[in-house]
């Protein structure tokens, strides 16, 4: 297994250079940069942008720029963020809390959510609820993650007002006390069920469909003979055997925690990845930008690993060579 | 496959939040003009209680005058630091924490301090202050935006090019007395020179170049405003407290919160009370206007929109614009293509009636505009265009219902203009639309919008697909048209020469001959002069000059509301 990993781990800088040609490419492509925007006769002239260009390096041609910039990404430094005025890896440390805290109480809600409703309609499926529960599923699925937000901060932040329509903590409350965590917990909890609850579906669907294969099994059939009650069965042999592949879904999660929620964390103004990484793009902040998808690509390329690596632990019958 | 699909739409959605947001294009600084004071409203002022302000992009947390960029930062600063001079209602220079004293031969500028001003640690203002902040500006590793503003000062060229130890024209007299000497003289010195202090003895060994990444100015920012930093939460809000030793007097609010929000959801925040004072995305204005909390006030902006001809193109080498495209030399087709659009209606049907036709380069809210009875109004009239159009020789030859040119070549009209909003394409096609009523057969370059980047990044490159193009600017206090309209600016967009219009703006910062002259009135003469002259040429077509909303909760009074924003905030109250 160790050596499986290191191999894997090796087959990936290949991969991790290819892509951080394609995003450094693409970044290149889009037209302008974090200066076209600033053609403001009051407080900036055009000497200032023609010197502010070559003083960033954006005149140099485009090979030179790529190897300077891969230069600092190896060396764990990817450069300073014009818009912010300060070094990207900080600007992206400040925001990691928050987006994490979203993604985990996101992740949370739908695994929980889909282990209910994906037990219940592998236990009866073809019955009424089991529709009631994929109608359900796949609405949310179809529903635009920006709908849904603006339709929930409008019942319950507007009208209802029981939470805070956006931001990620509330005024006048001291950072460490008890306040402070409630008030945080608040702000997070209506971007958190948009987030979670819309995304049980392929979770809920795969328990379901694993279920009830597993229901036809010769193990169960032998529980059944045997006399074993019907909820034992379902509670204990089949979903048992059948969590197995959710668990290992864990994995690919782990680039969708840190990616952050580009959608949802700008409507509720979240400052987080994904309303970072929005801003970044609007503002042609290359670096940041670069950044983020970098780290993304990484993280989906461990998050690959961890699932493989953890199939292998939780299922014998697989091994890793 | 689900995300990315909708990421591209929301990202749109996005985007017309952001171009709504920095369309207005000017820099907002804390200057004022026509009071519009809604804090008449019934009822006790209160004292204490906390206001919210919102603005709907989040801001980079550059906390600090001599280095922020965008509008987003300088909605937080304006709560806590001030400048020795301000502009006041008549957009004129009015002396703020300093009077001020010009030399006979304008070149010496002396800055007199108040005493008693504190910045919010407690240490009183002094002239060194001042001297700091040009300084740090004309300093060599300096990556702000503001060397402009101190490039008069003799001897910052040198200093910045590393040539010079100090800045020769800089000289603190005592504490409260710094004299600066000018290159040459400038009728529009106080407006141009840069005038917000930075506190030194906060800053200390700080160099030019790490200031705008330290904690000072992240983290704890202080200045000299009714507001002083209590908390920040990056990109988020920023918490402001009353500043007891404020130079006015203890401001009427404990505290104000600046808050960033989405754009989309400003109507709703504003009706439950979480937003008090915003300037409202003009789509929703309708809403927002009808709420029973809200006091609606409509402010008259400096900026304005236009169509621009594409003249010629930008000469690098020599540094002048050359006018030698002849699609658009004809005046007839350009006052004619003015004609045939409905300003009234566009702004009606489009932005609420946030808007005015404007017919020279000045919004009505600037001294120096020129009355409308003296200039052509280009006022809605289709058959004028089409009579304007034949007498040019712009005649349907072939029948196909487009005109030809007067060489009888087919004659068509590339038009661009950004995309973003929700109406951007609506926008452009009641143009085309009405181009196309009088027999011009326009349609939009490469058929489709561009976004902000593109477009900007096209024009400026001279791209020869450019024919019109819709754009916008936004202006400082002092009318002085130069950096848009003079021949050598790079943002002569349209790429207009003409040598009568470069004399006639380089006149209009010029003394007047007769020192007893008033130095306005010569230059109002001047730029009359020049306002006739591009009213009748026509290098672009004056669009709209905007109109700002701004939506404020009821219980708040004294809000004080300028054309480059919001002013006066220590006189901010809640009404009971």
């Amino acid at each position: 297994m160790l050596q499986y990993t290191i191999r894997r781990l090796i087959g990936m800088i290949p991969i991790i250079f290819l892509i951080s040609v394609v995003v450094f490419t693409l970044a290149k492509l889009m037209p302008g940069d974090a200066l076209s925007g600033k053609i403001d006769p009051l407080n900036s002239d055009p000497e200032y942008i023609e010197e502010m260009r070559e003083k960033m390096g954006l005149n140099d041609p485009i090979p030179v720029q790529y190897v300077r910039w891969m230069g600092g990404v190896v060396q764990g430094d990817f450069g300073d963020s014009f818009v912010h005025k300060r070094p990207v890896m900080e600007l992206i440390g400040d925001r990691l809390p928050n987006t994490i805290i979203l993604g985990l109480s996101a992740l949370l809600i739908t695994y929980l959510l889909a282990f209910l409703m994906g037990r219940y309609s592998g236990r009866f499926a073809y019955s009424f609820g089991d529709y009631l529960v994929s109608g359900f599923n796949y609405l949310a699925l179809a529903i635009p993650s920006f709908v849904a937000a603006l339709v929930a901060i409008y019942v319950f932040a507007i009208n209802l007002g029981w939470v805070p329509a956006s931001g990620s903590i509330g005024s006048g409350v001291e950072a460490g006390t008890l306040e402070y965590y409630l008030s945080k917990a608040k702000h997070t909890v209506l971007p958190a069920i948009v987030l979670g609850a819309m995304a049980t579906a392929a979770y809920t669907q795969f328990l379901r469909n694993d279920m009830i294969e597993s229901s036809r099994k010769d193990y169960v059939r032998t529980a059944r003979a045997k006399g074993t009650k019907e909820s034992a069965i379902y509670n204990k042999h089949i979903l048992r055997n059948s969590i197995i592949p959710i668990v290992t879904l864990l994995g690919f999660d782990i680039a969708n925690l840190f990616g952050g929620a580009i959608i949802t964390e700008t409507i509720f103004t979240y400052p987080g990845i994904g309303y970072l990484f929005v801003e970044s793009v609007n503002a042609r902040d290359y670096s940041v930008m670069m950044a983020i998808a970098m780290m993304l690509t990484i993280l989906t390329l461990i998050g690959n690993l961890v699932a493989d690596l953890l199939y292998g632990l939780v299922d014998p019958r697989i091994r890793l060579s | 496959m689900k995300k990315s699909a909708f990421w591209l739409l929301s990202l749109l959605l996005v985007m017309s939040v952001f171009l709504a947001a920095c369309s207005g294009g000017g820099e907002k600084a804390s200057t004022e003009k026509e009071p519009k004071d809604d804090g008449k409203a019934s009822g006790e002022v209160k004292e204490g209680g906390t206001v919210t302000f919102g603005y709907t992009q989040p801001f980079k947390g550059v906390l600090s005058y001599a280095y922020y960029e965008g509008e987003d930062d300088v909605n937080a600063l304006q709560f806590m630091h001030e400048g020795l001079v301000k502009t006041n209602d008549e957009l004129q220079p009015e002396p703020n924490l300093a009077d001020w004293e010009l030399s006979e031969d304008k070149t010496k500028l002396t800055f007199k301090l108040k005493q008693g001003v504190k910045w919010h640690d407690g240490e009183e203002l002094a002239a060194e202050d001042m001297e700091y902040a040009w300084y740090l500006i004309a300093d060599p590793t300096y990556e702000g935006a503001r060397f402009a503003n101190v490039a008069m000062i003799k001897g910052a060229q040198e200093y910045k090019d590393g040539k010079a130890d100090t800045i020769e024209g800089i000289k603190v007299i005592d504490d409260y007395t710094v004299e600066v000497t000018v290159t040459e003289p400038s009728v529009n010195l106080l407006d141009n020179i840069w005038s917000i202090p930075e506190p030194k003895h906060y800053y200390g060994d700080l160099t030019s170049k790490e200031i705008p990444d330290s904690d000072q100015v992240r983290k704890n920012p202080i200045g000299v405003g009714p507001f002083k930093v209590k908390n920040i939460v990056p990109g988020e809000m920023v918490e402001f407290e009353r500043f007891d030793d404020y130079w006015q007097g203890k401001p009427k609010l404990d505290g104000v919160v600046y808050k960033v929000i989405d754009g989309s959801l400003a109507q709703g925040l504003v009706q439950n009370g979480e937003i008090d004072v915003i300037e409202a995305p003009k789509d929703q204005w309708e809403a927002i206007k009808a709420l029973d909390n809200v006091n609606p006030v409509e402010a008259d902006a400096m900026s304005y929109s236009y169509i621009g001809f594409d003249w010629g193109h930008y000469d690098t080498k020599k540094g002048v614009v050359v006018s030698d495209n002849k699609k658009f030399q004809n005046k007839n087709l350009r006052h004619a293509m003015a004609h045939a659009i409905d300003r009234q209606a566009f702004i009606d049907g489009f932005a609420n009636g946030l808007g005015k036709p404007l017919n020279t380069p000045f919004p009505s809210v600037s001294w120096a505009k020129i009355d409308d009875s003296e200039i052509n109004q280009y006022e809605y009239d289709p058959e004028k265009a089409k009579k304007l159009l034949e007498e040019a020789g712009f005649v349907d030859k072939d029948g196909d219902g487009f005109r030809e040119d007067p060489e009888g070549k087919p004659f068509t009209i590339n038009f661009d203009a950004m995309a973003g909003a929700e109406t951007s394409e609506a926008r452009a096609q009641f143009i085309l639309q009405s181009w196309q009523e009088v027999g011009l057969n326009a349609k939009l370059n490469g058929g489709s919008l561009k976004d902000f980047n593109l477009f900007y990044d096209s024009i400026e490159a001279d791209d020869s697909s450019i024919e019109t193009f819709m754009g916008a600017w936004g202006l400082s206090p002092d009318p002085d048209p130069s950096g848009i309209w003079l021949s050598t600016d790079k943002w002569n967009m349209w790429r207009w020469y003409s040598e009568k219009s470069d004399e006639l703006i380089k006149k209009g910062v010029t003394f007047p001959e007769d020192a007893s002259k008033d130095v306005t009135e010569h230059r109002q003469e001047i730029y009359n002069e020049w306002q006739k002259l591009v009213n009748d040429e026509l290098p672009i077509i004056f669009f709209e000059q905007r109109i700002d909303p701004w939506a404020i909760n009821k219980r708040v009074g004294g809000v004080k509301i300028t054309p480059f924003g919001t002013d006066e905030f220590h006189k901010w109250h809640i009404v009971e």
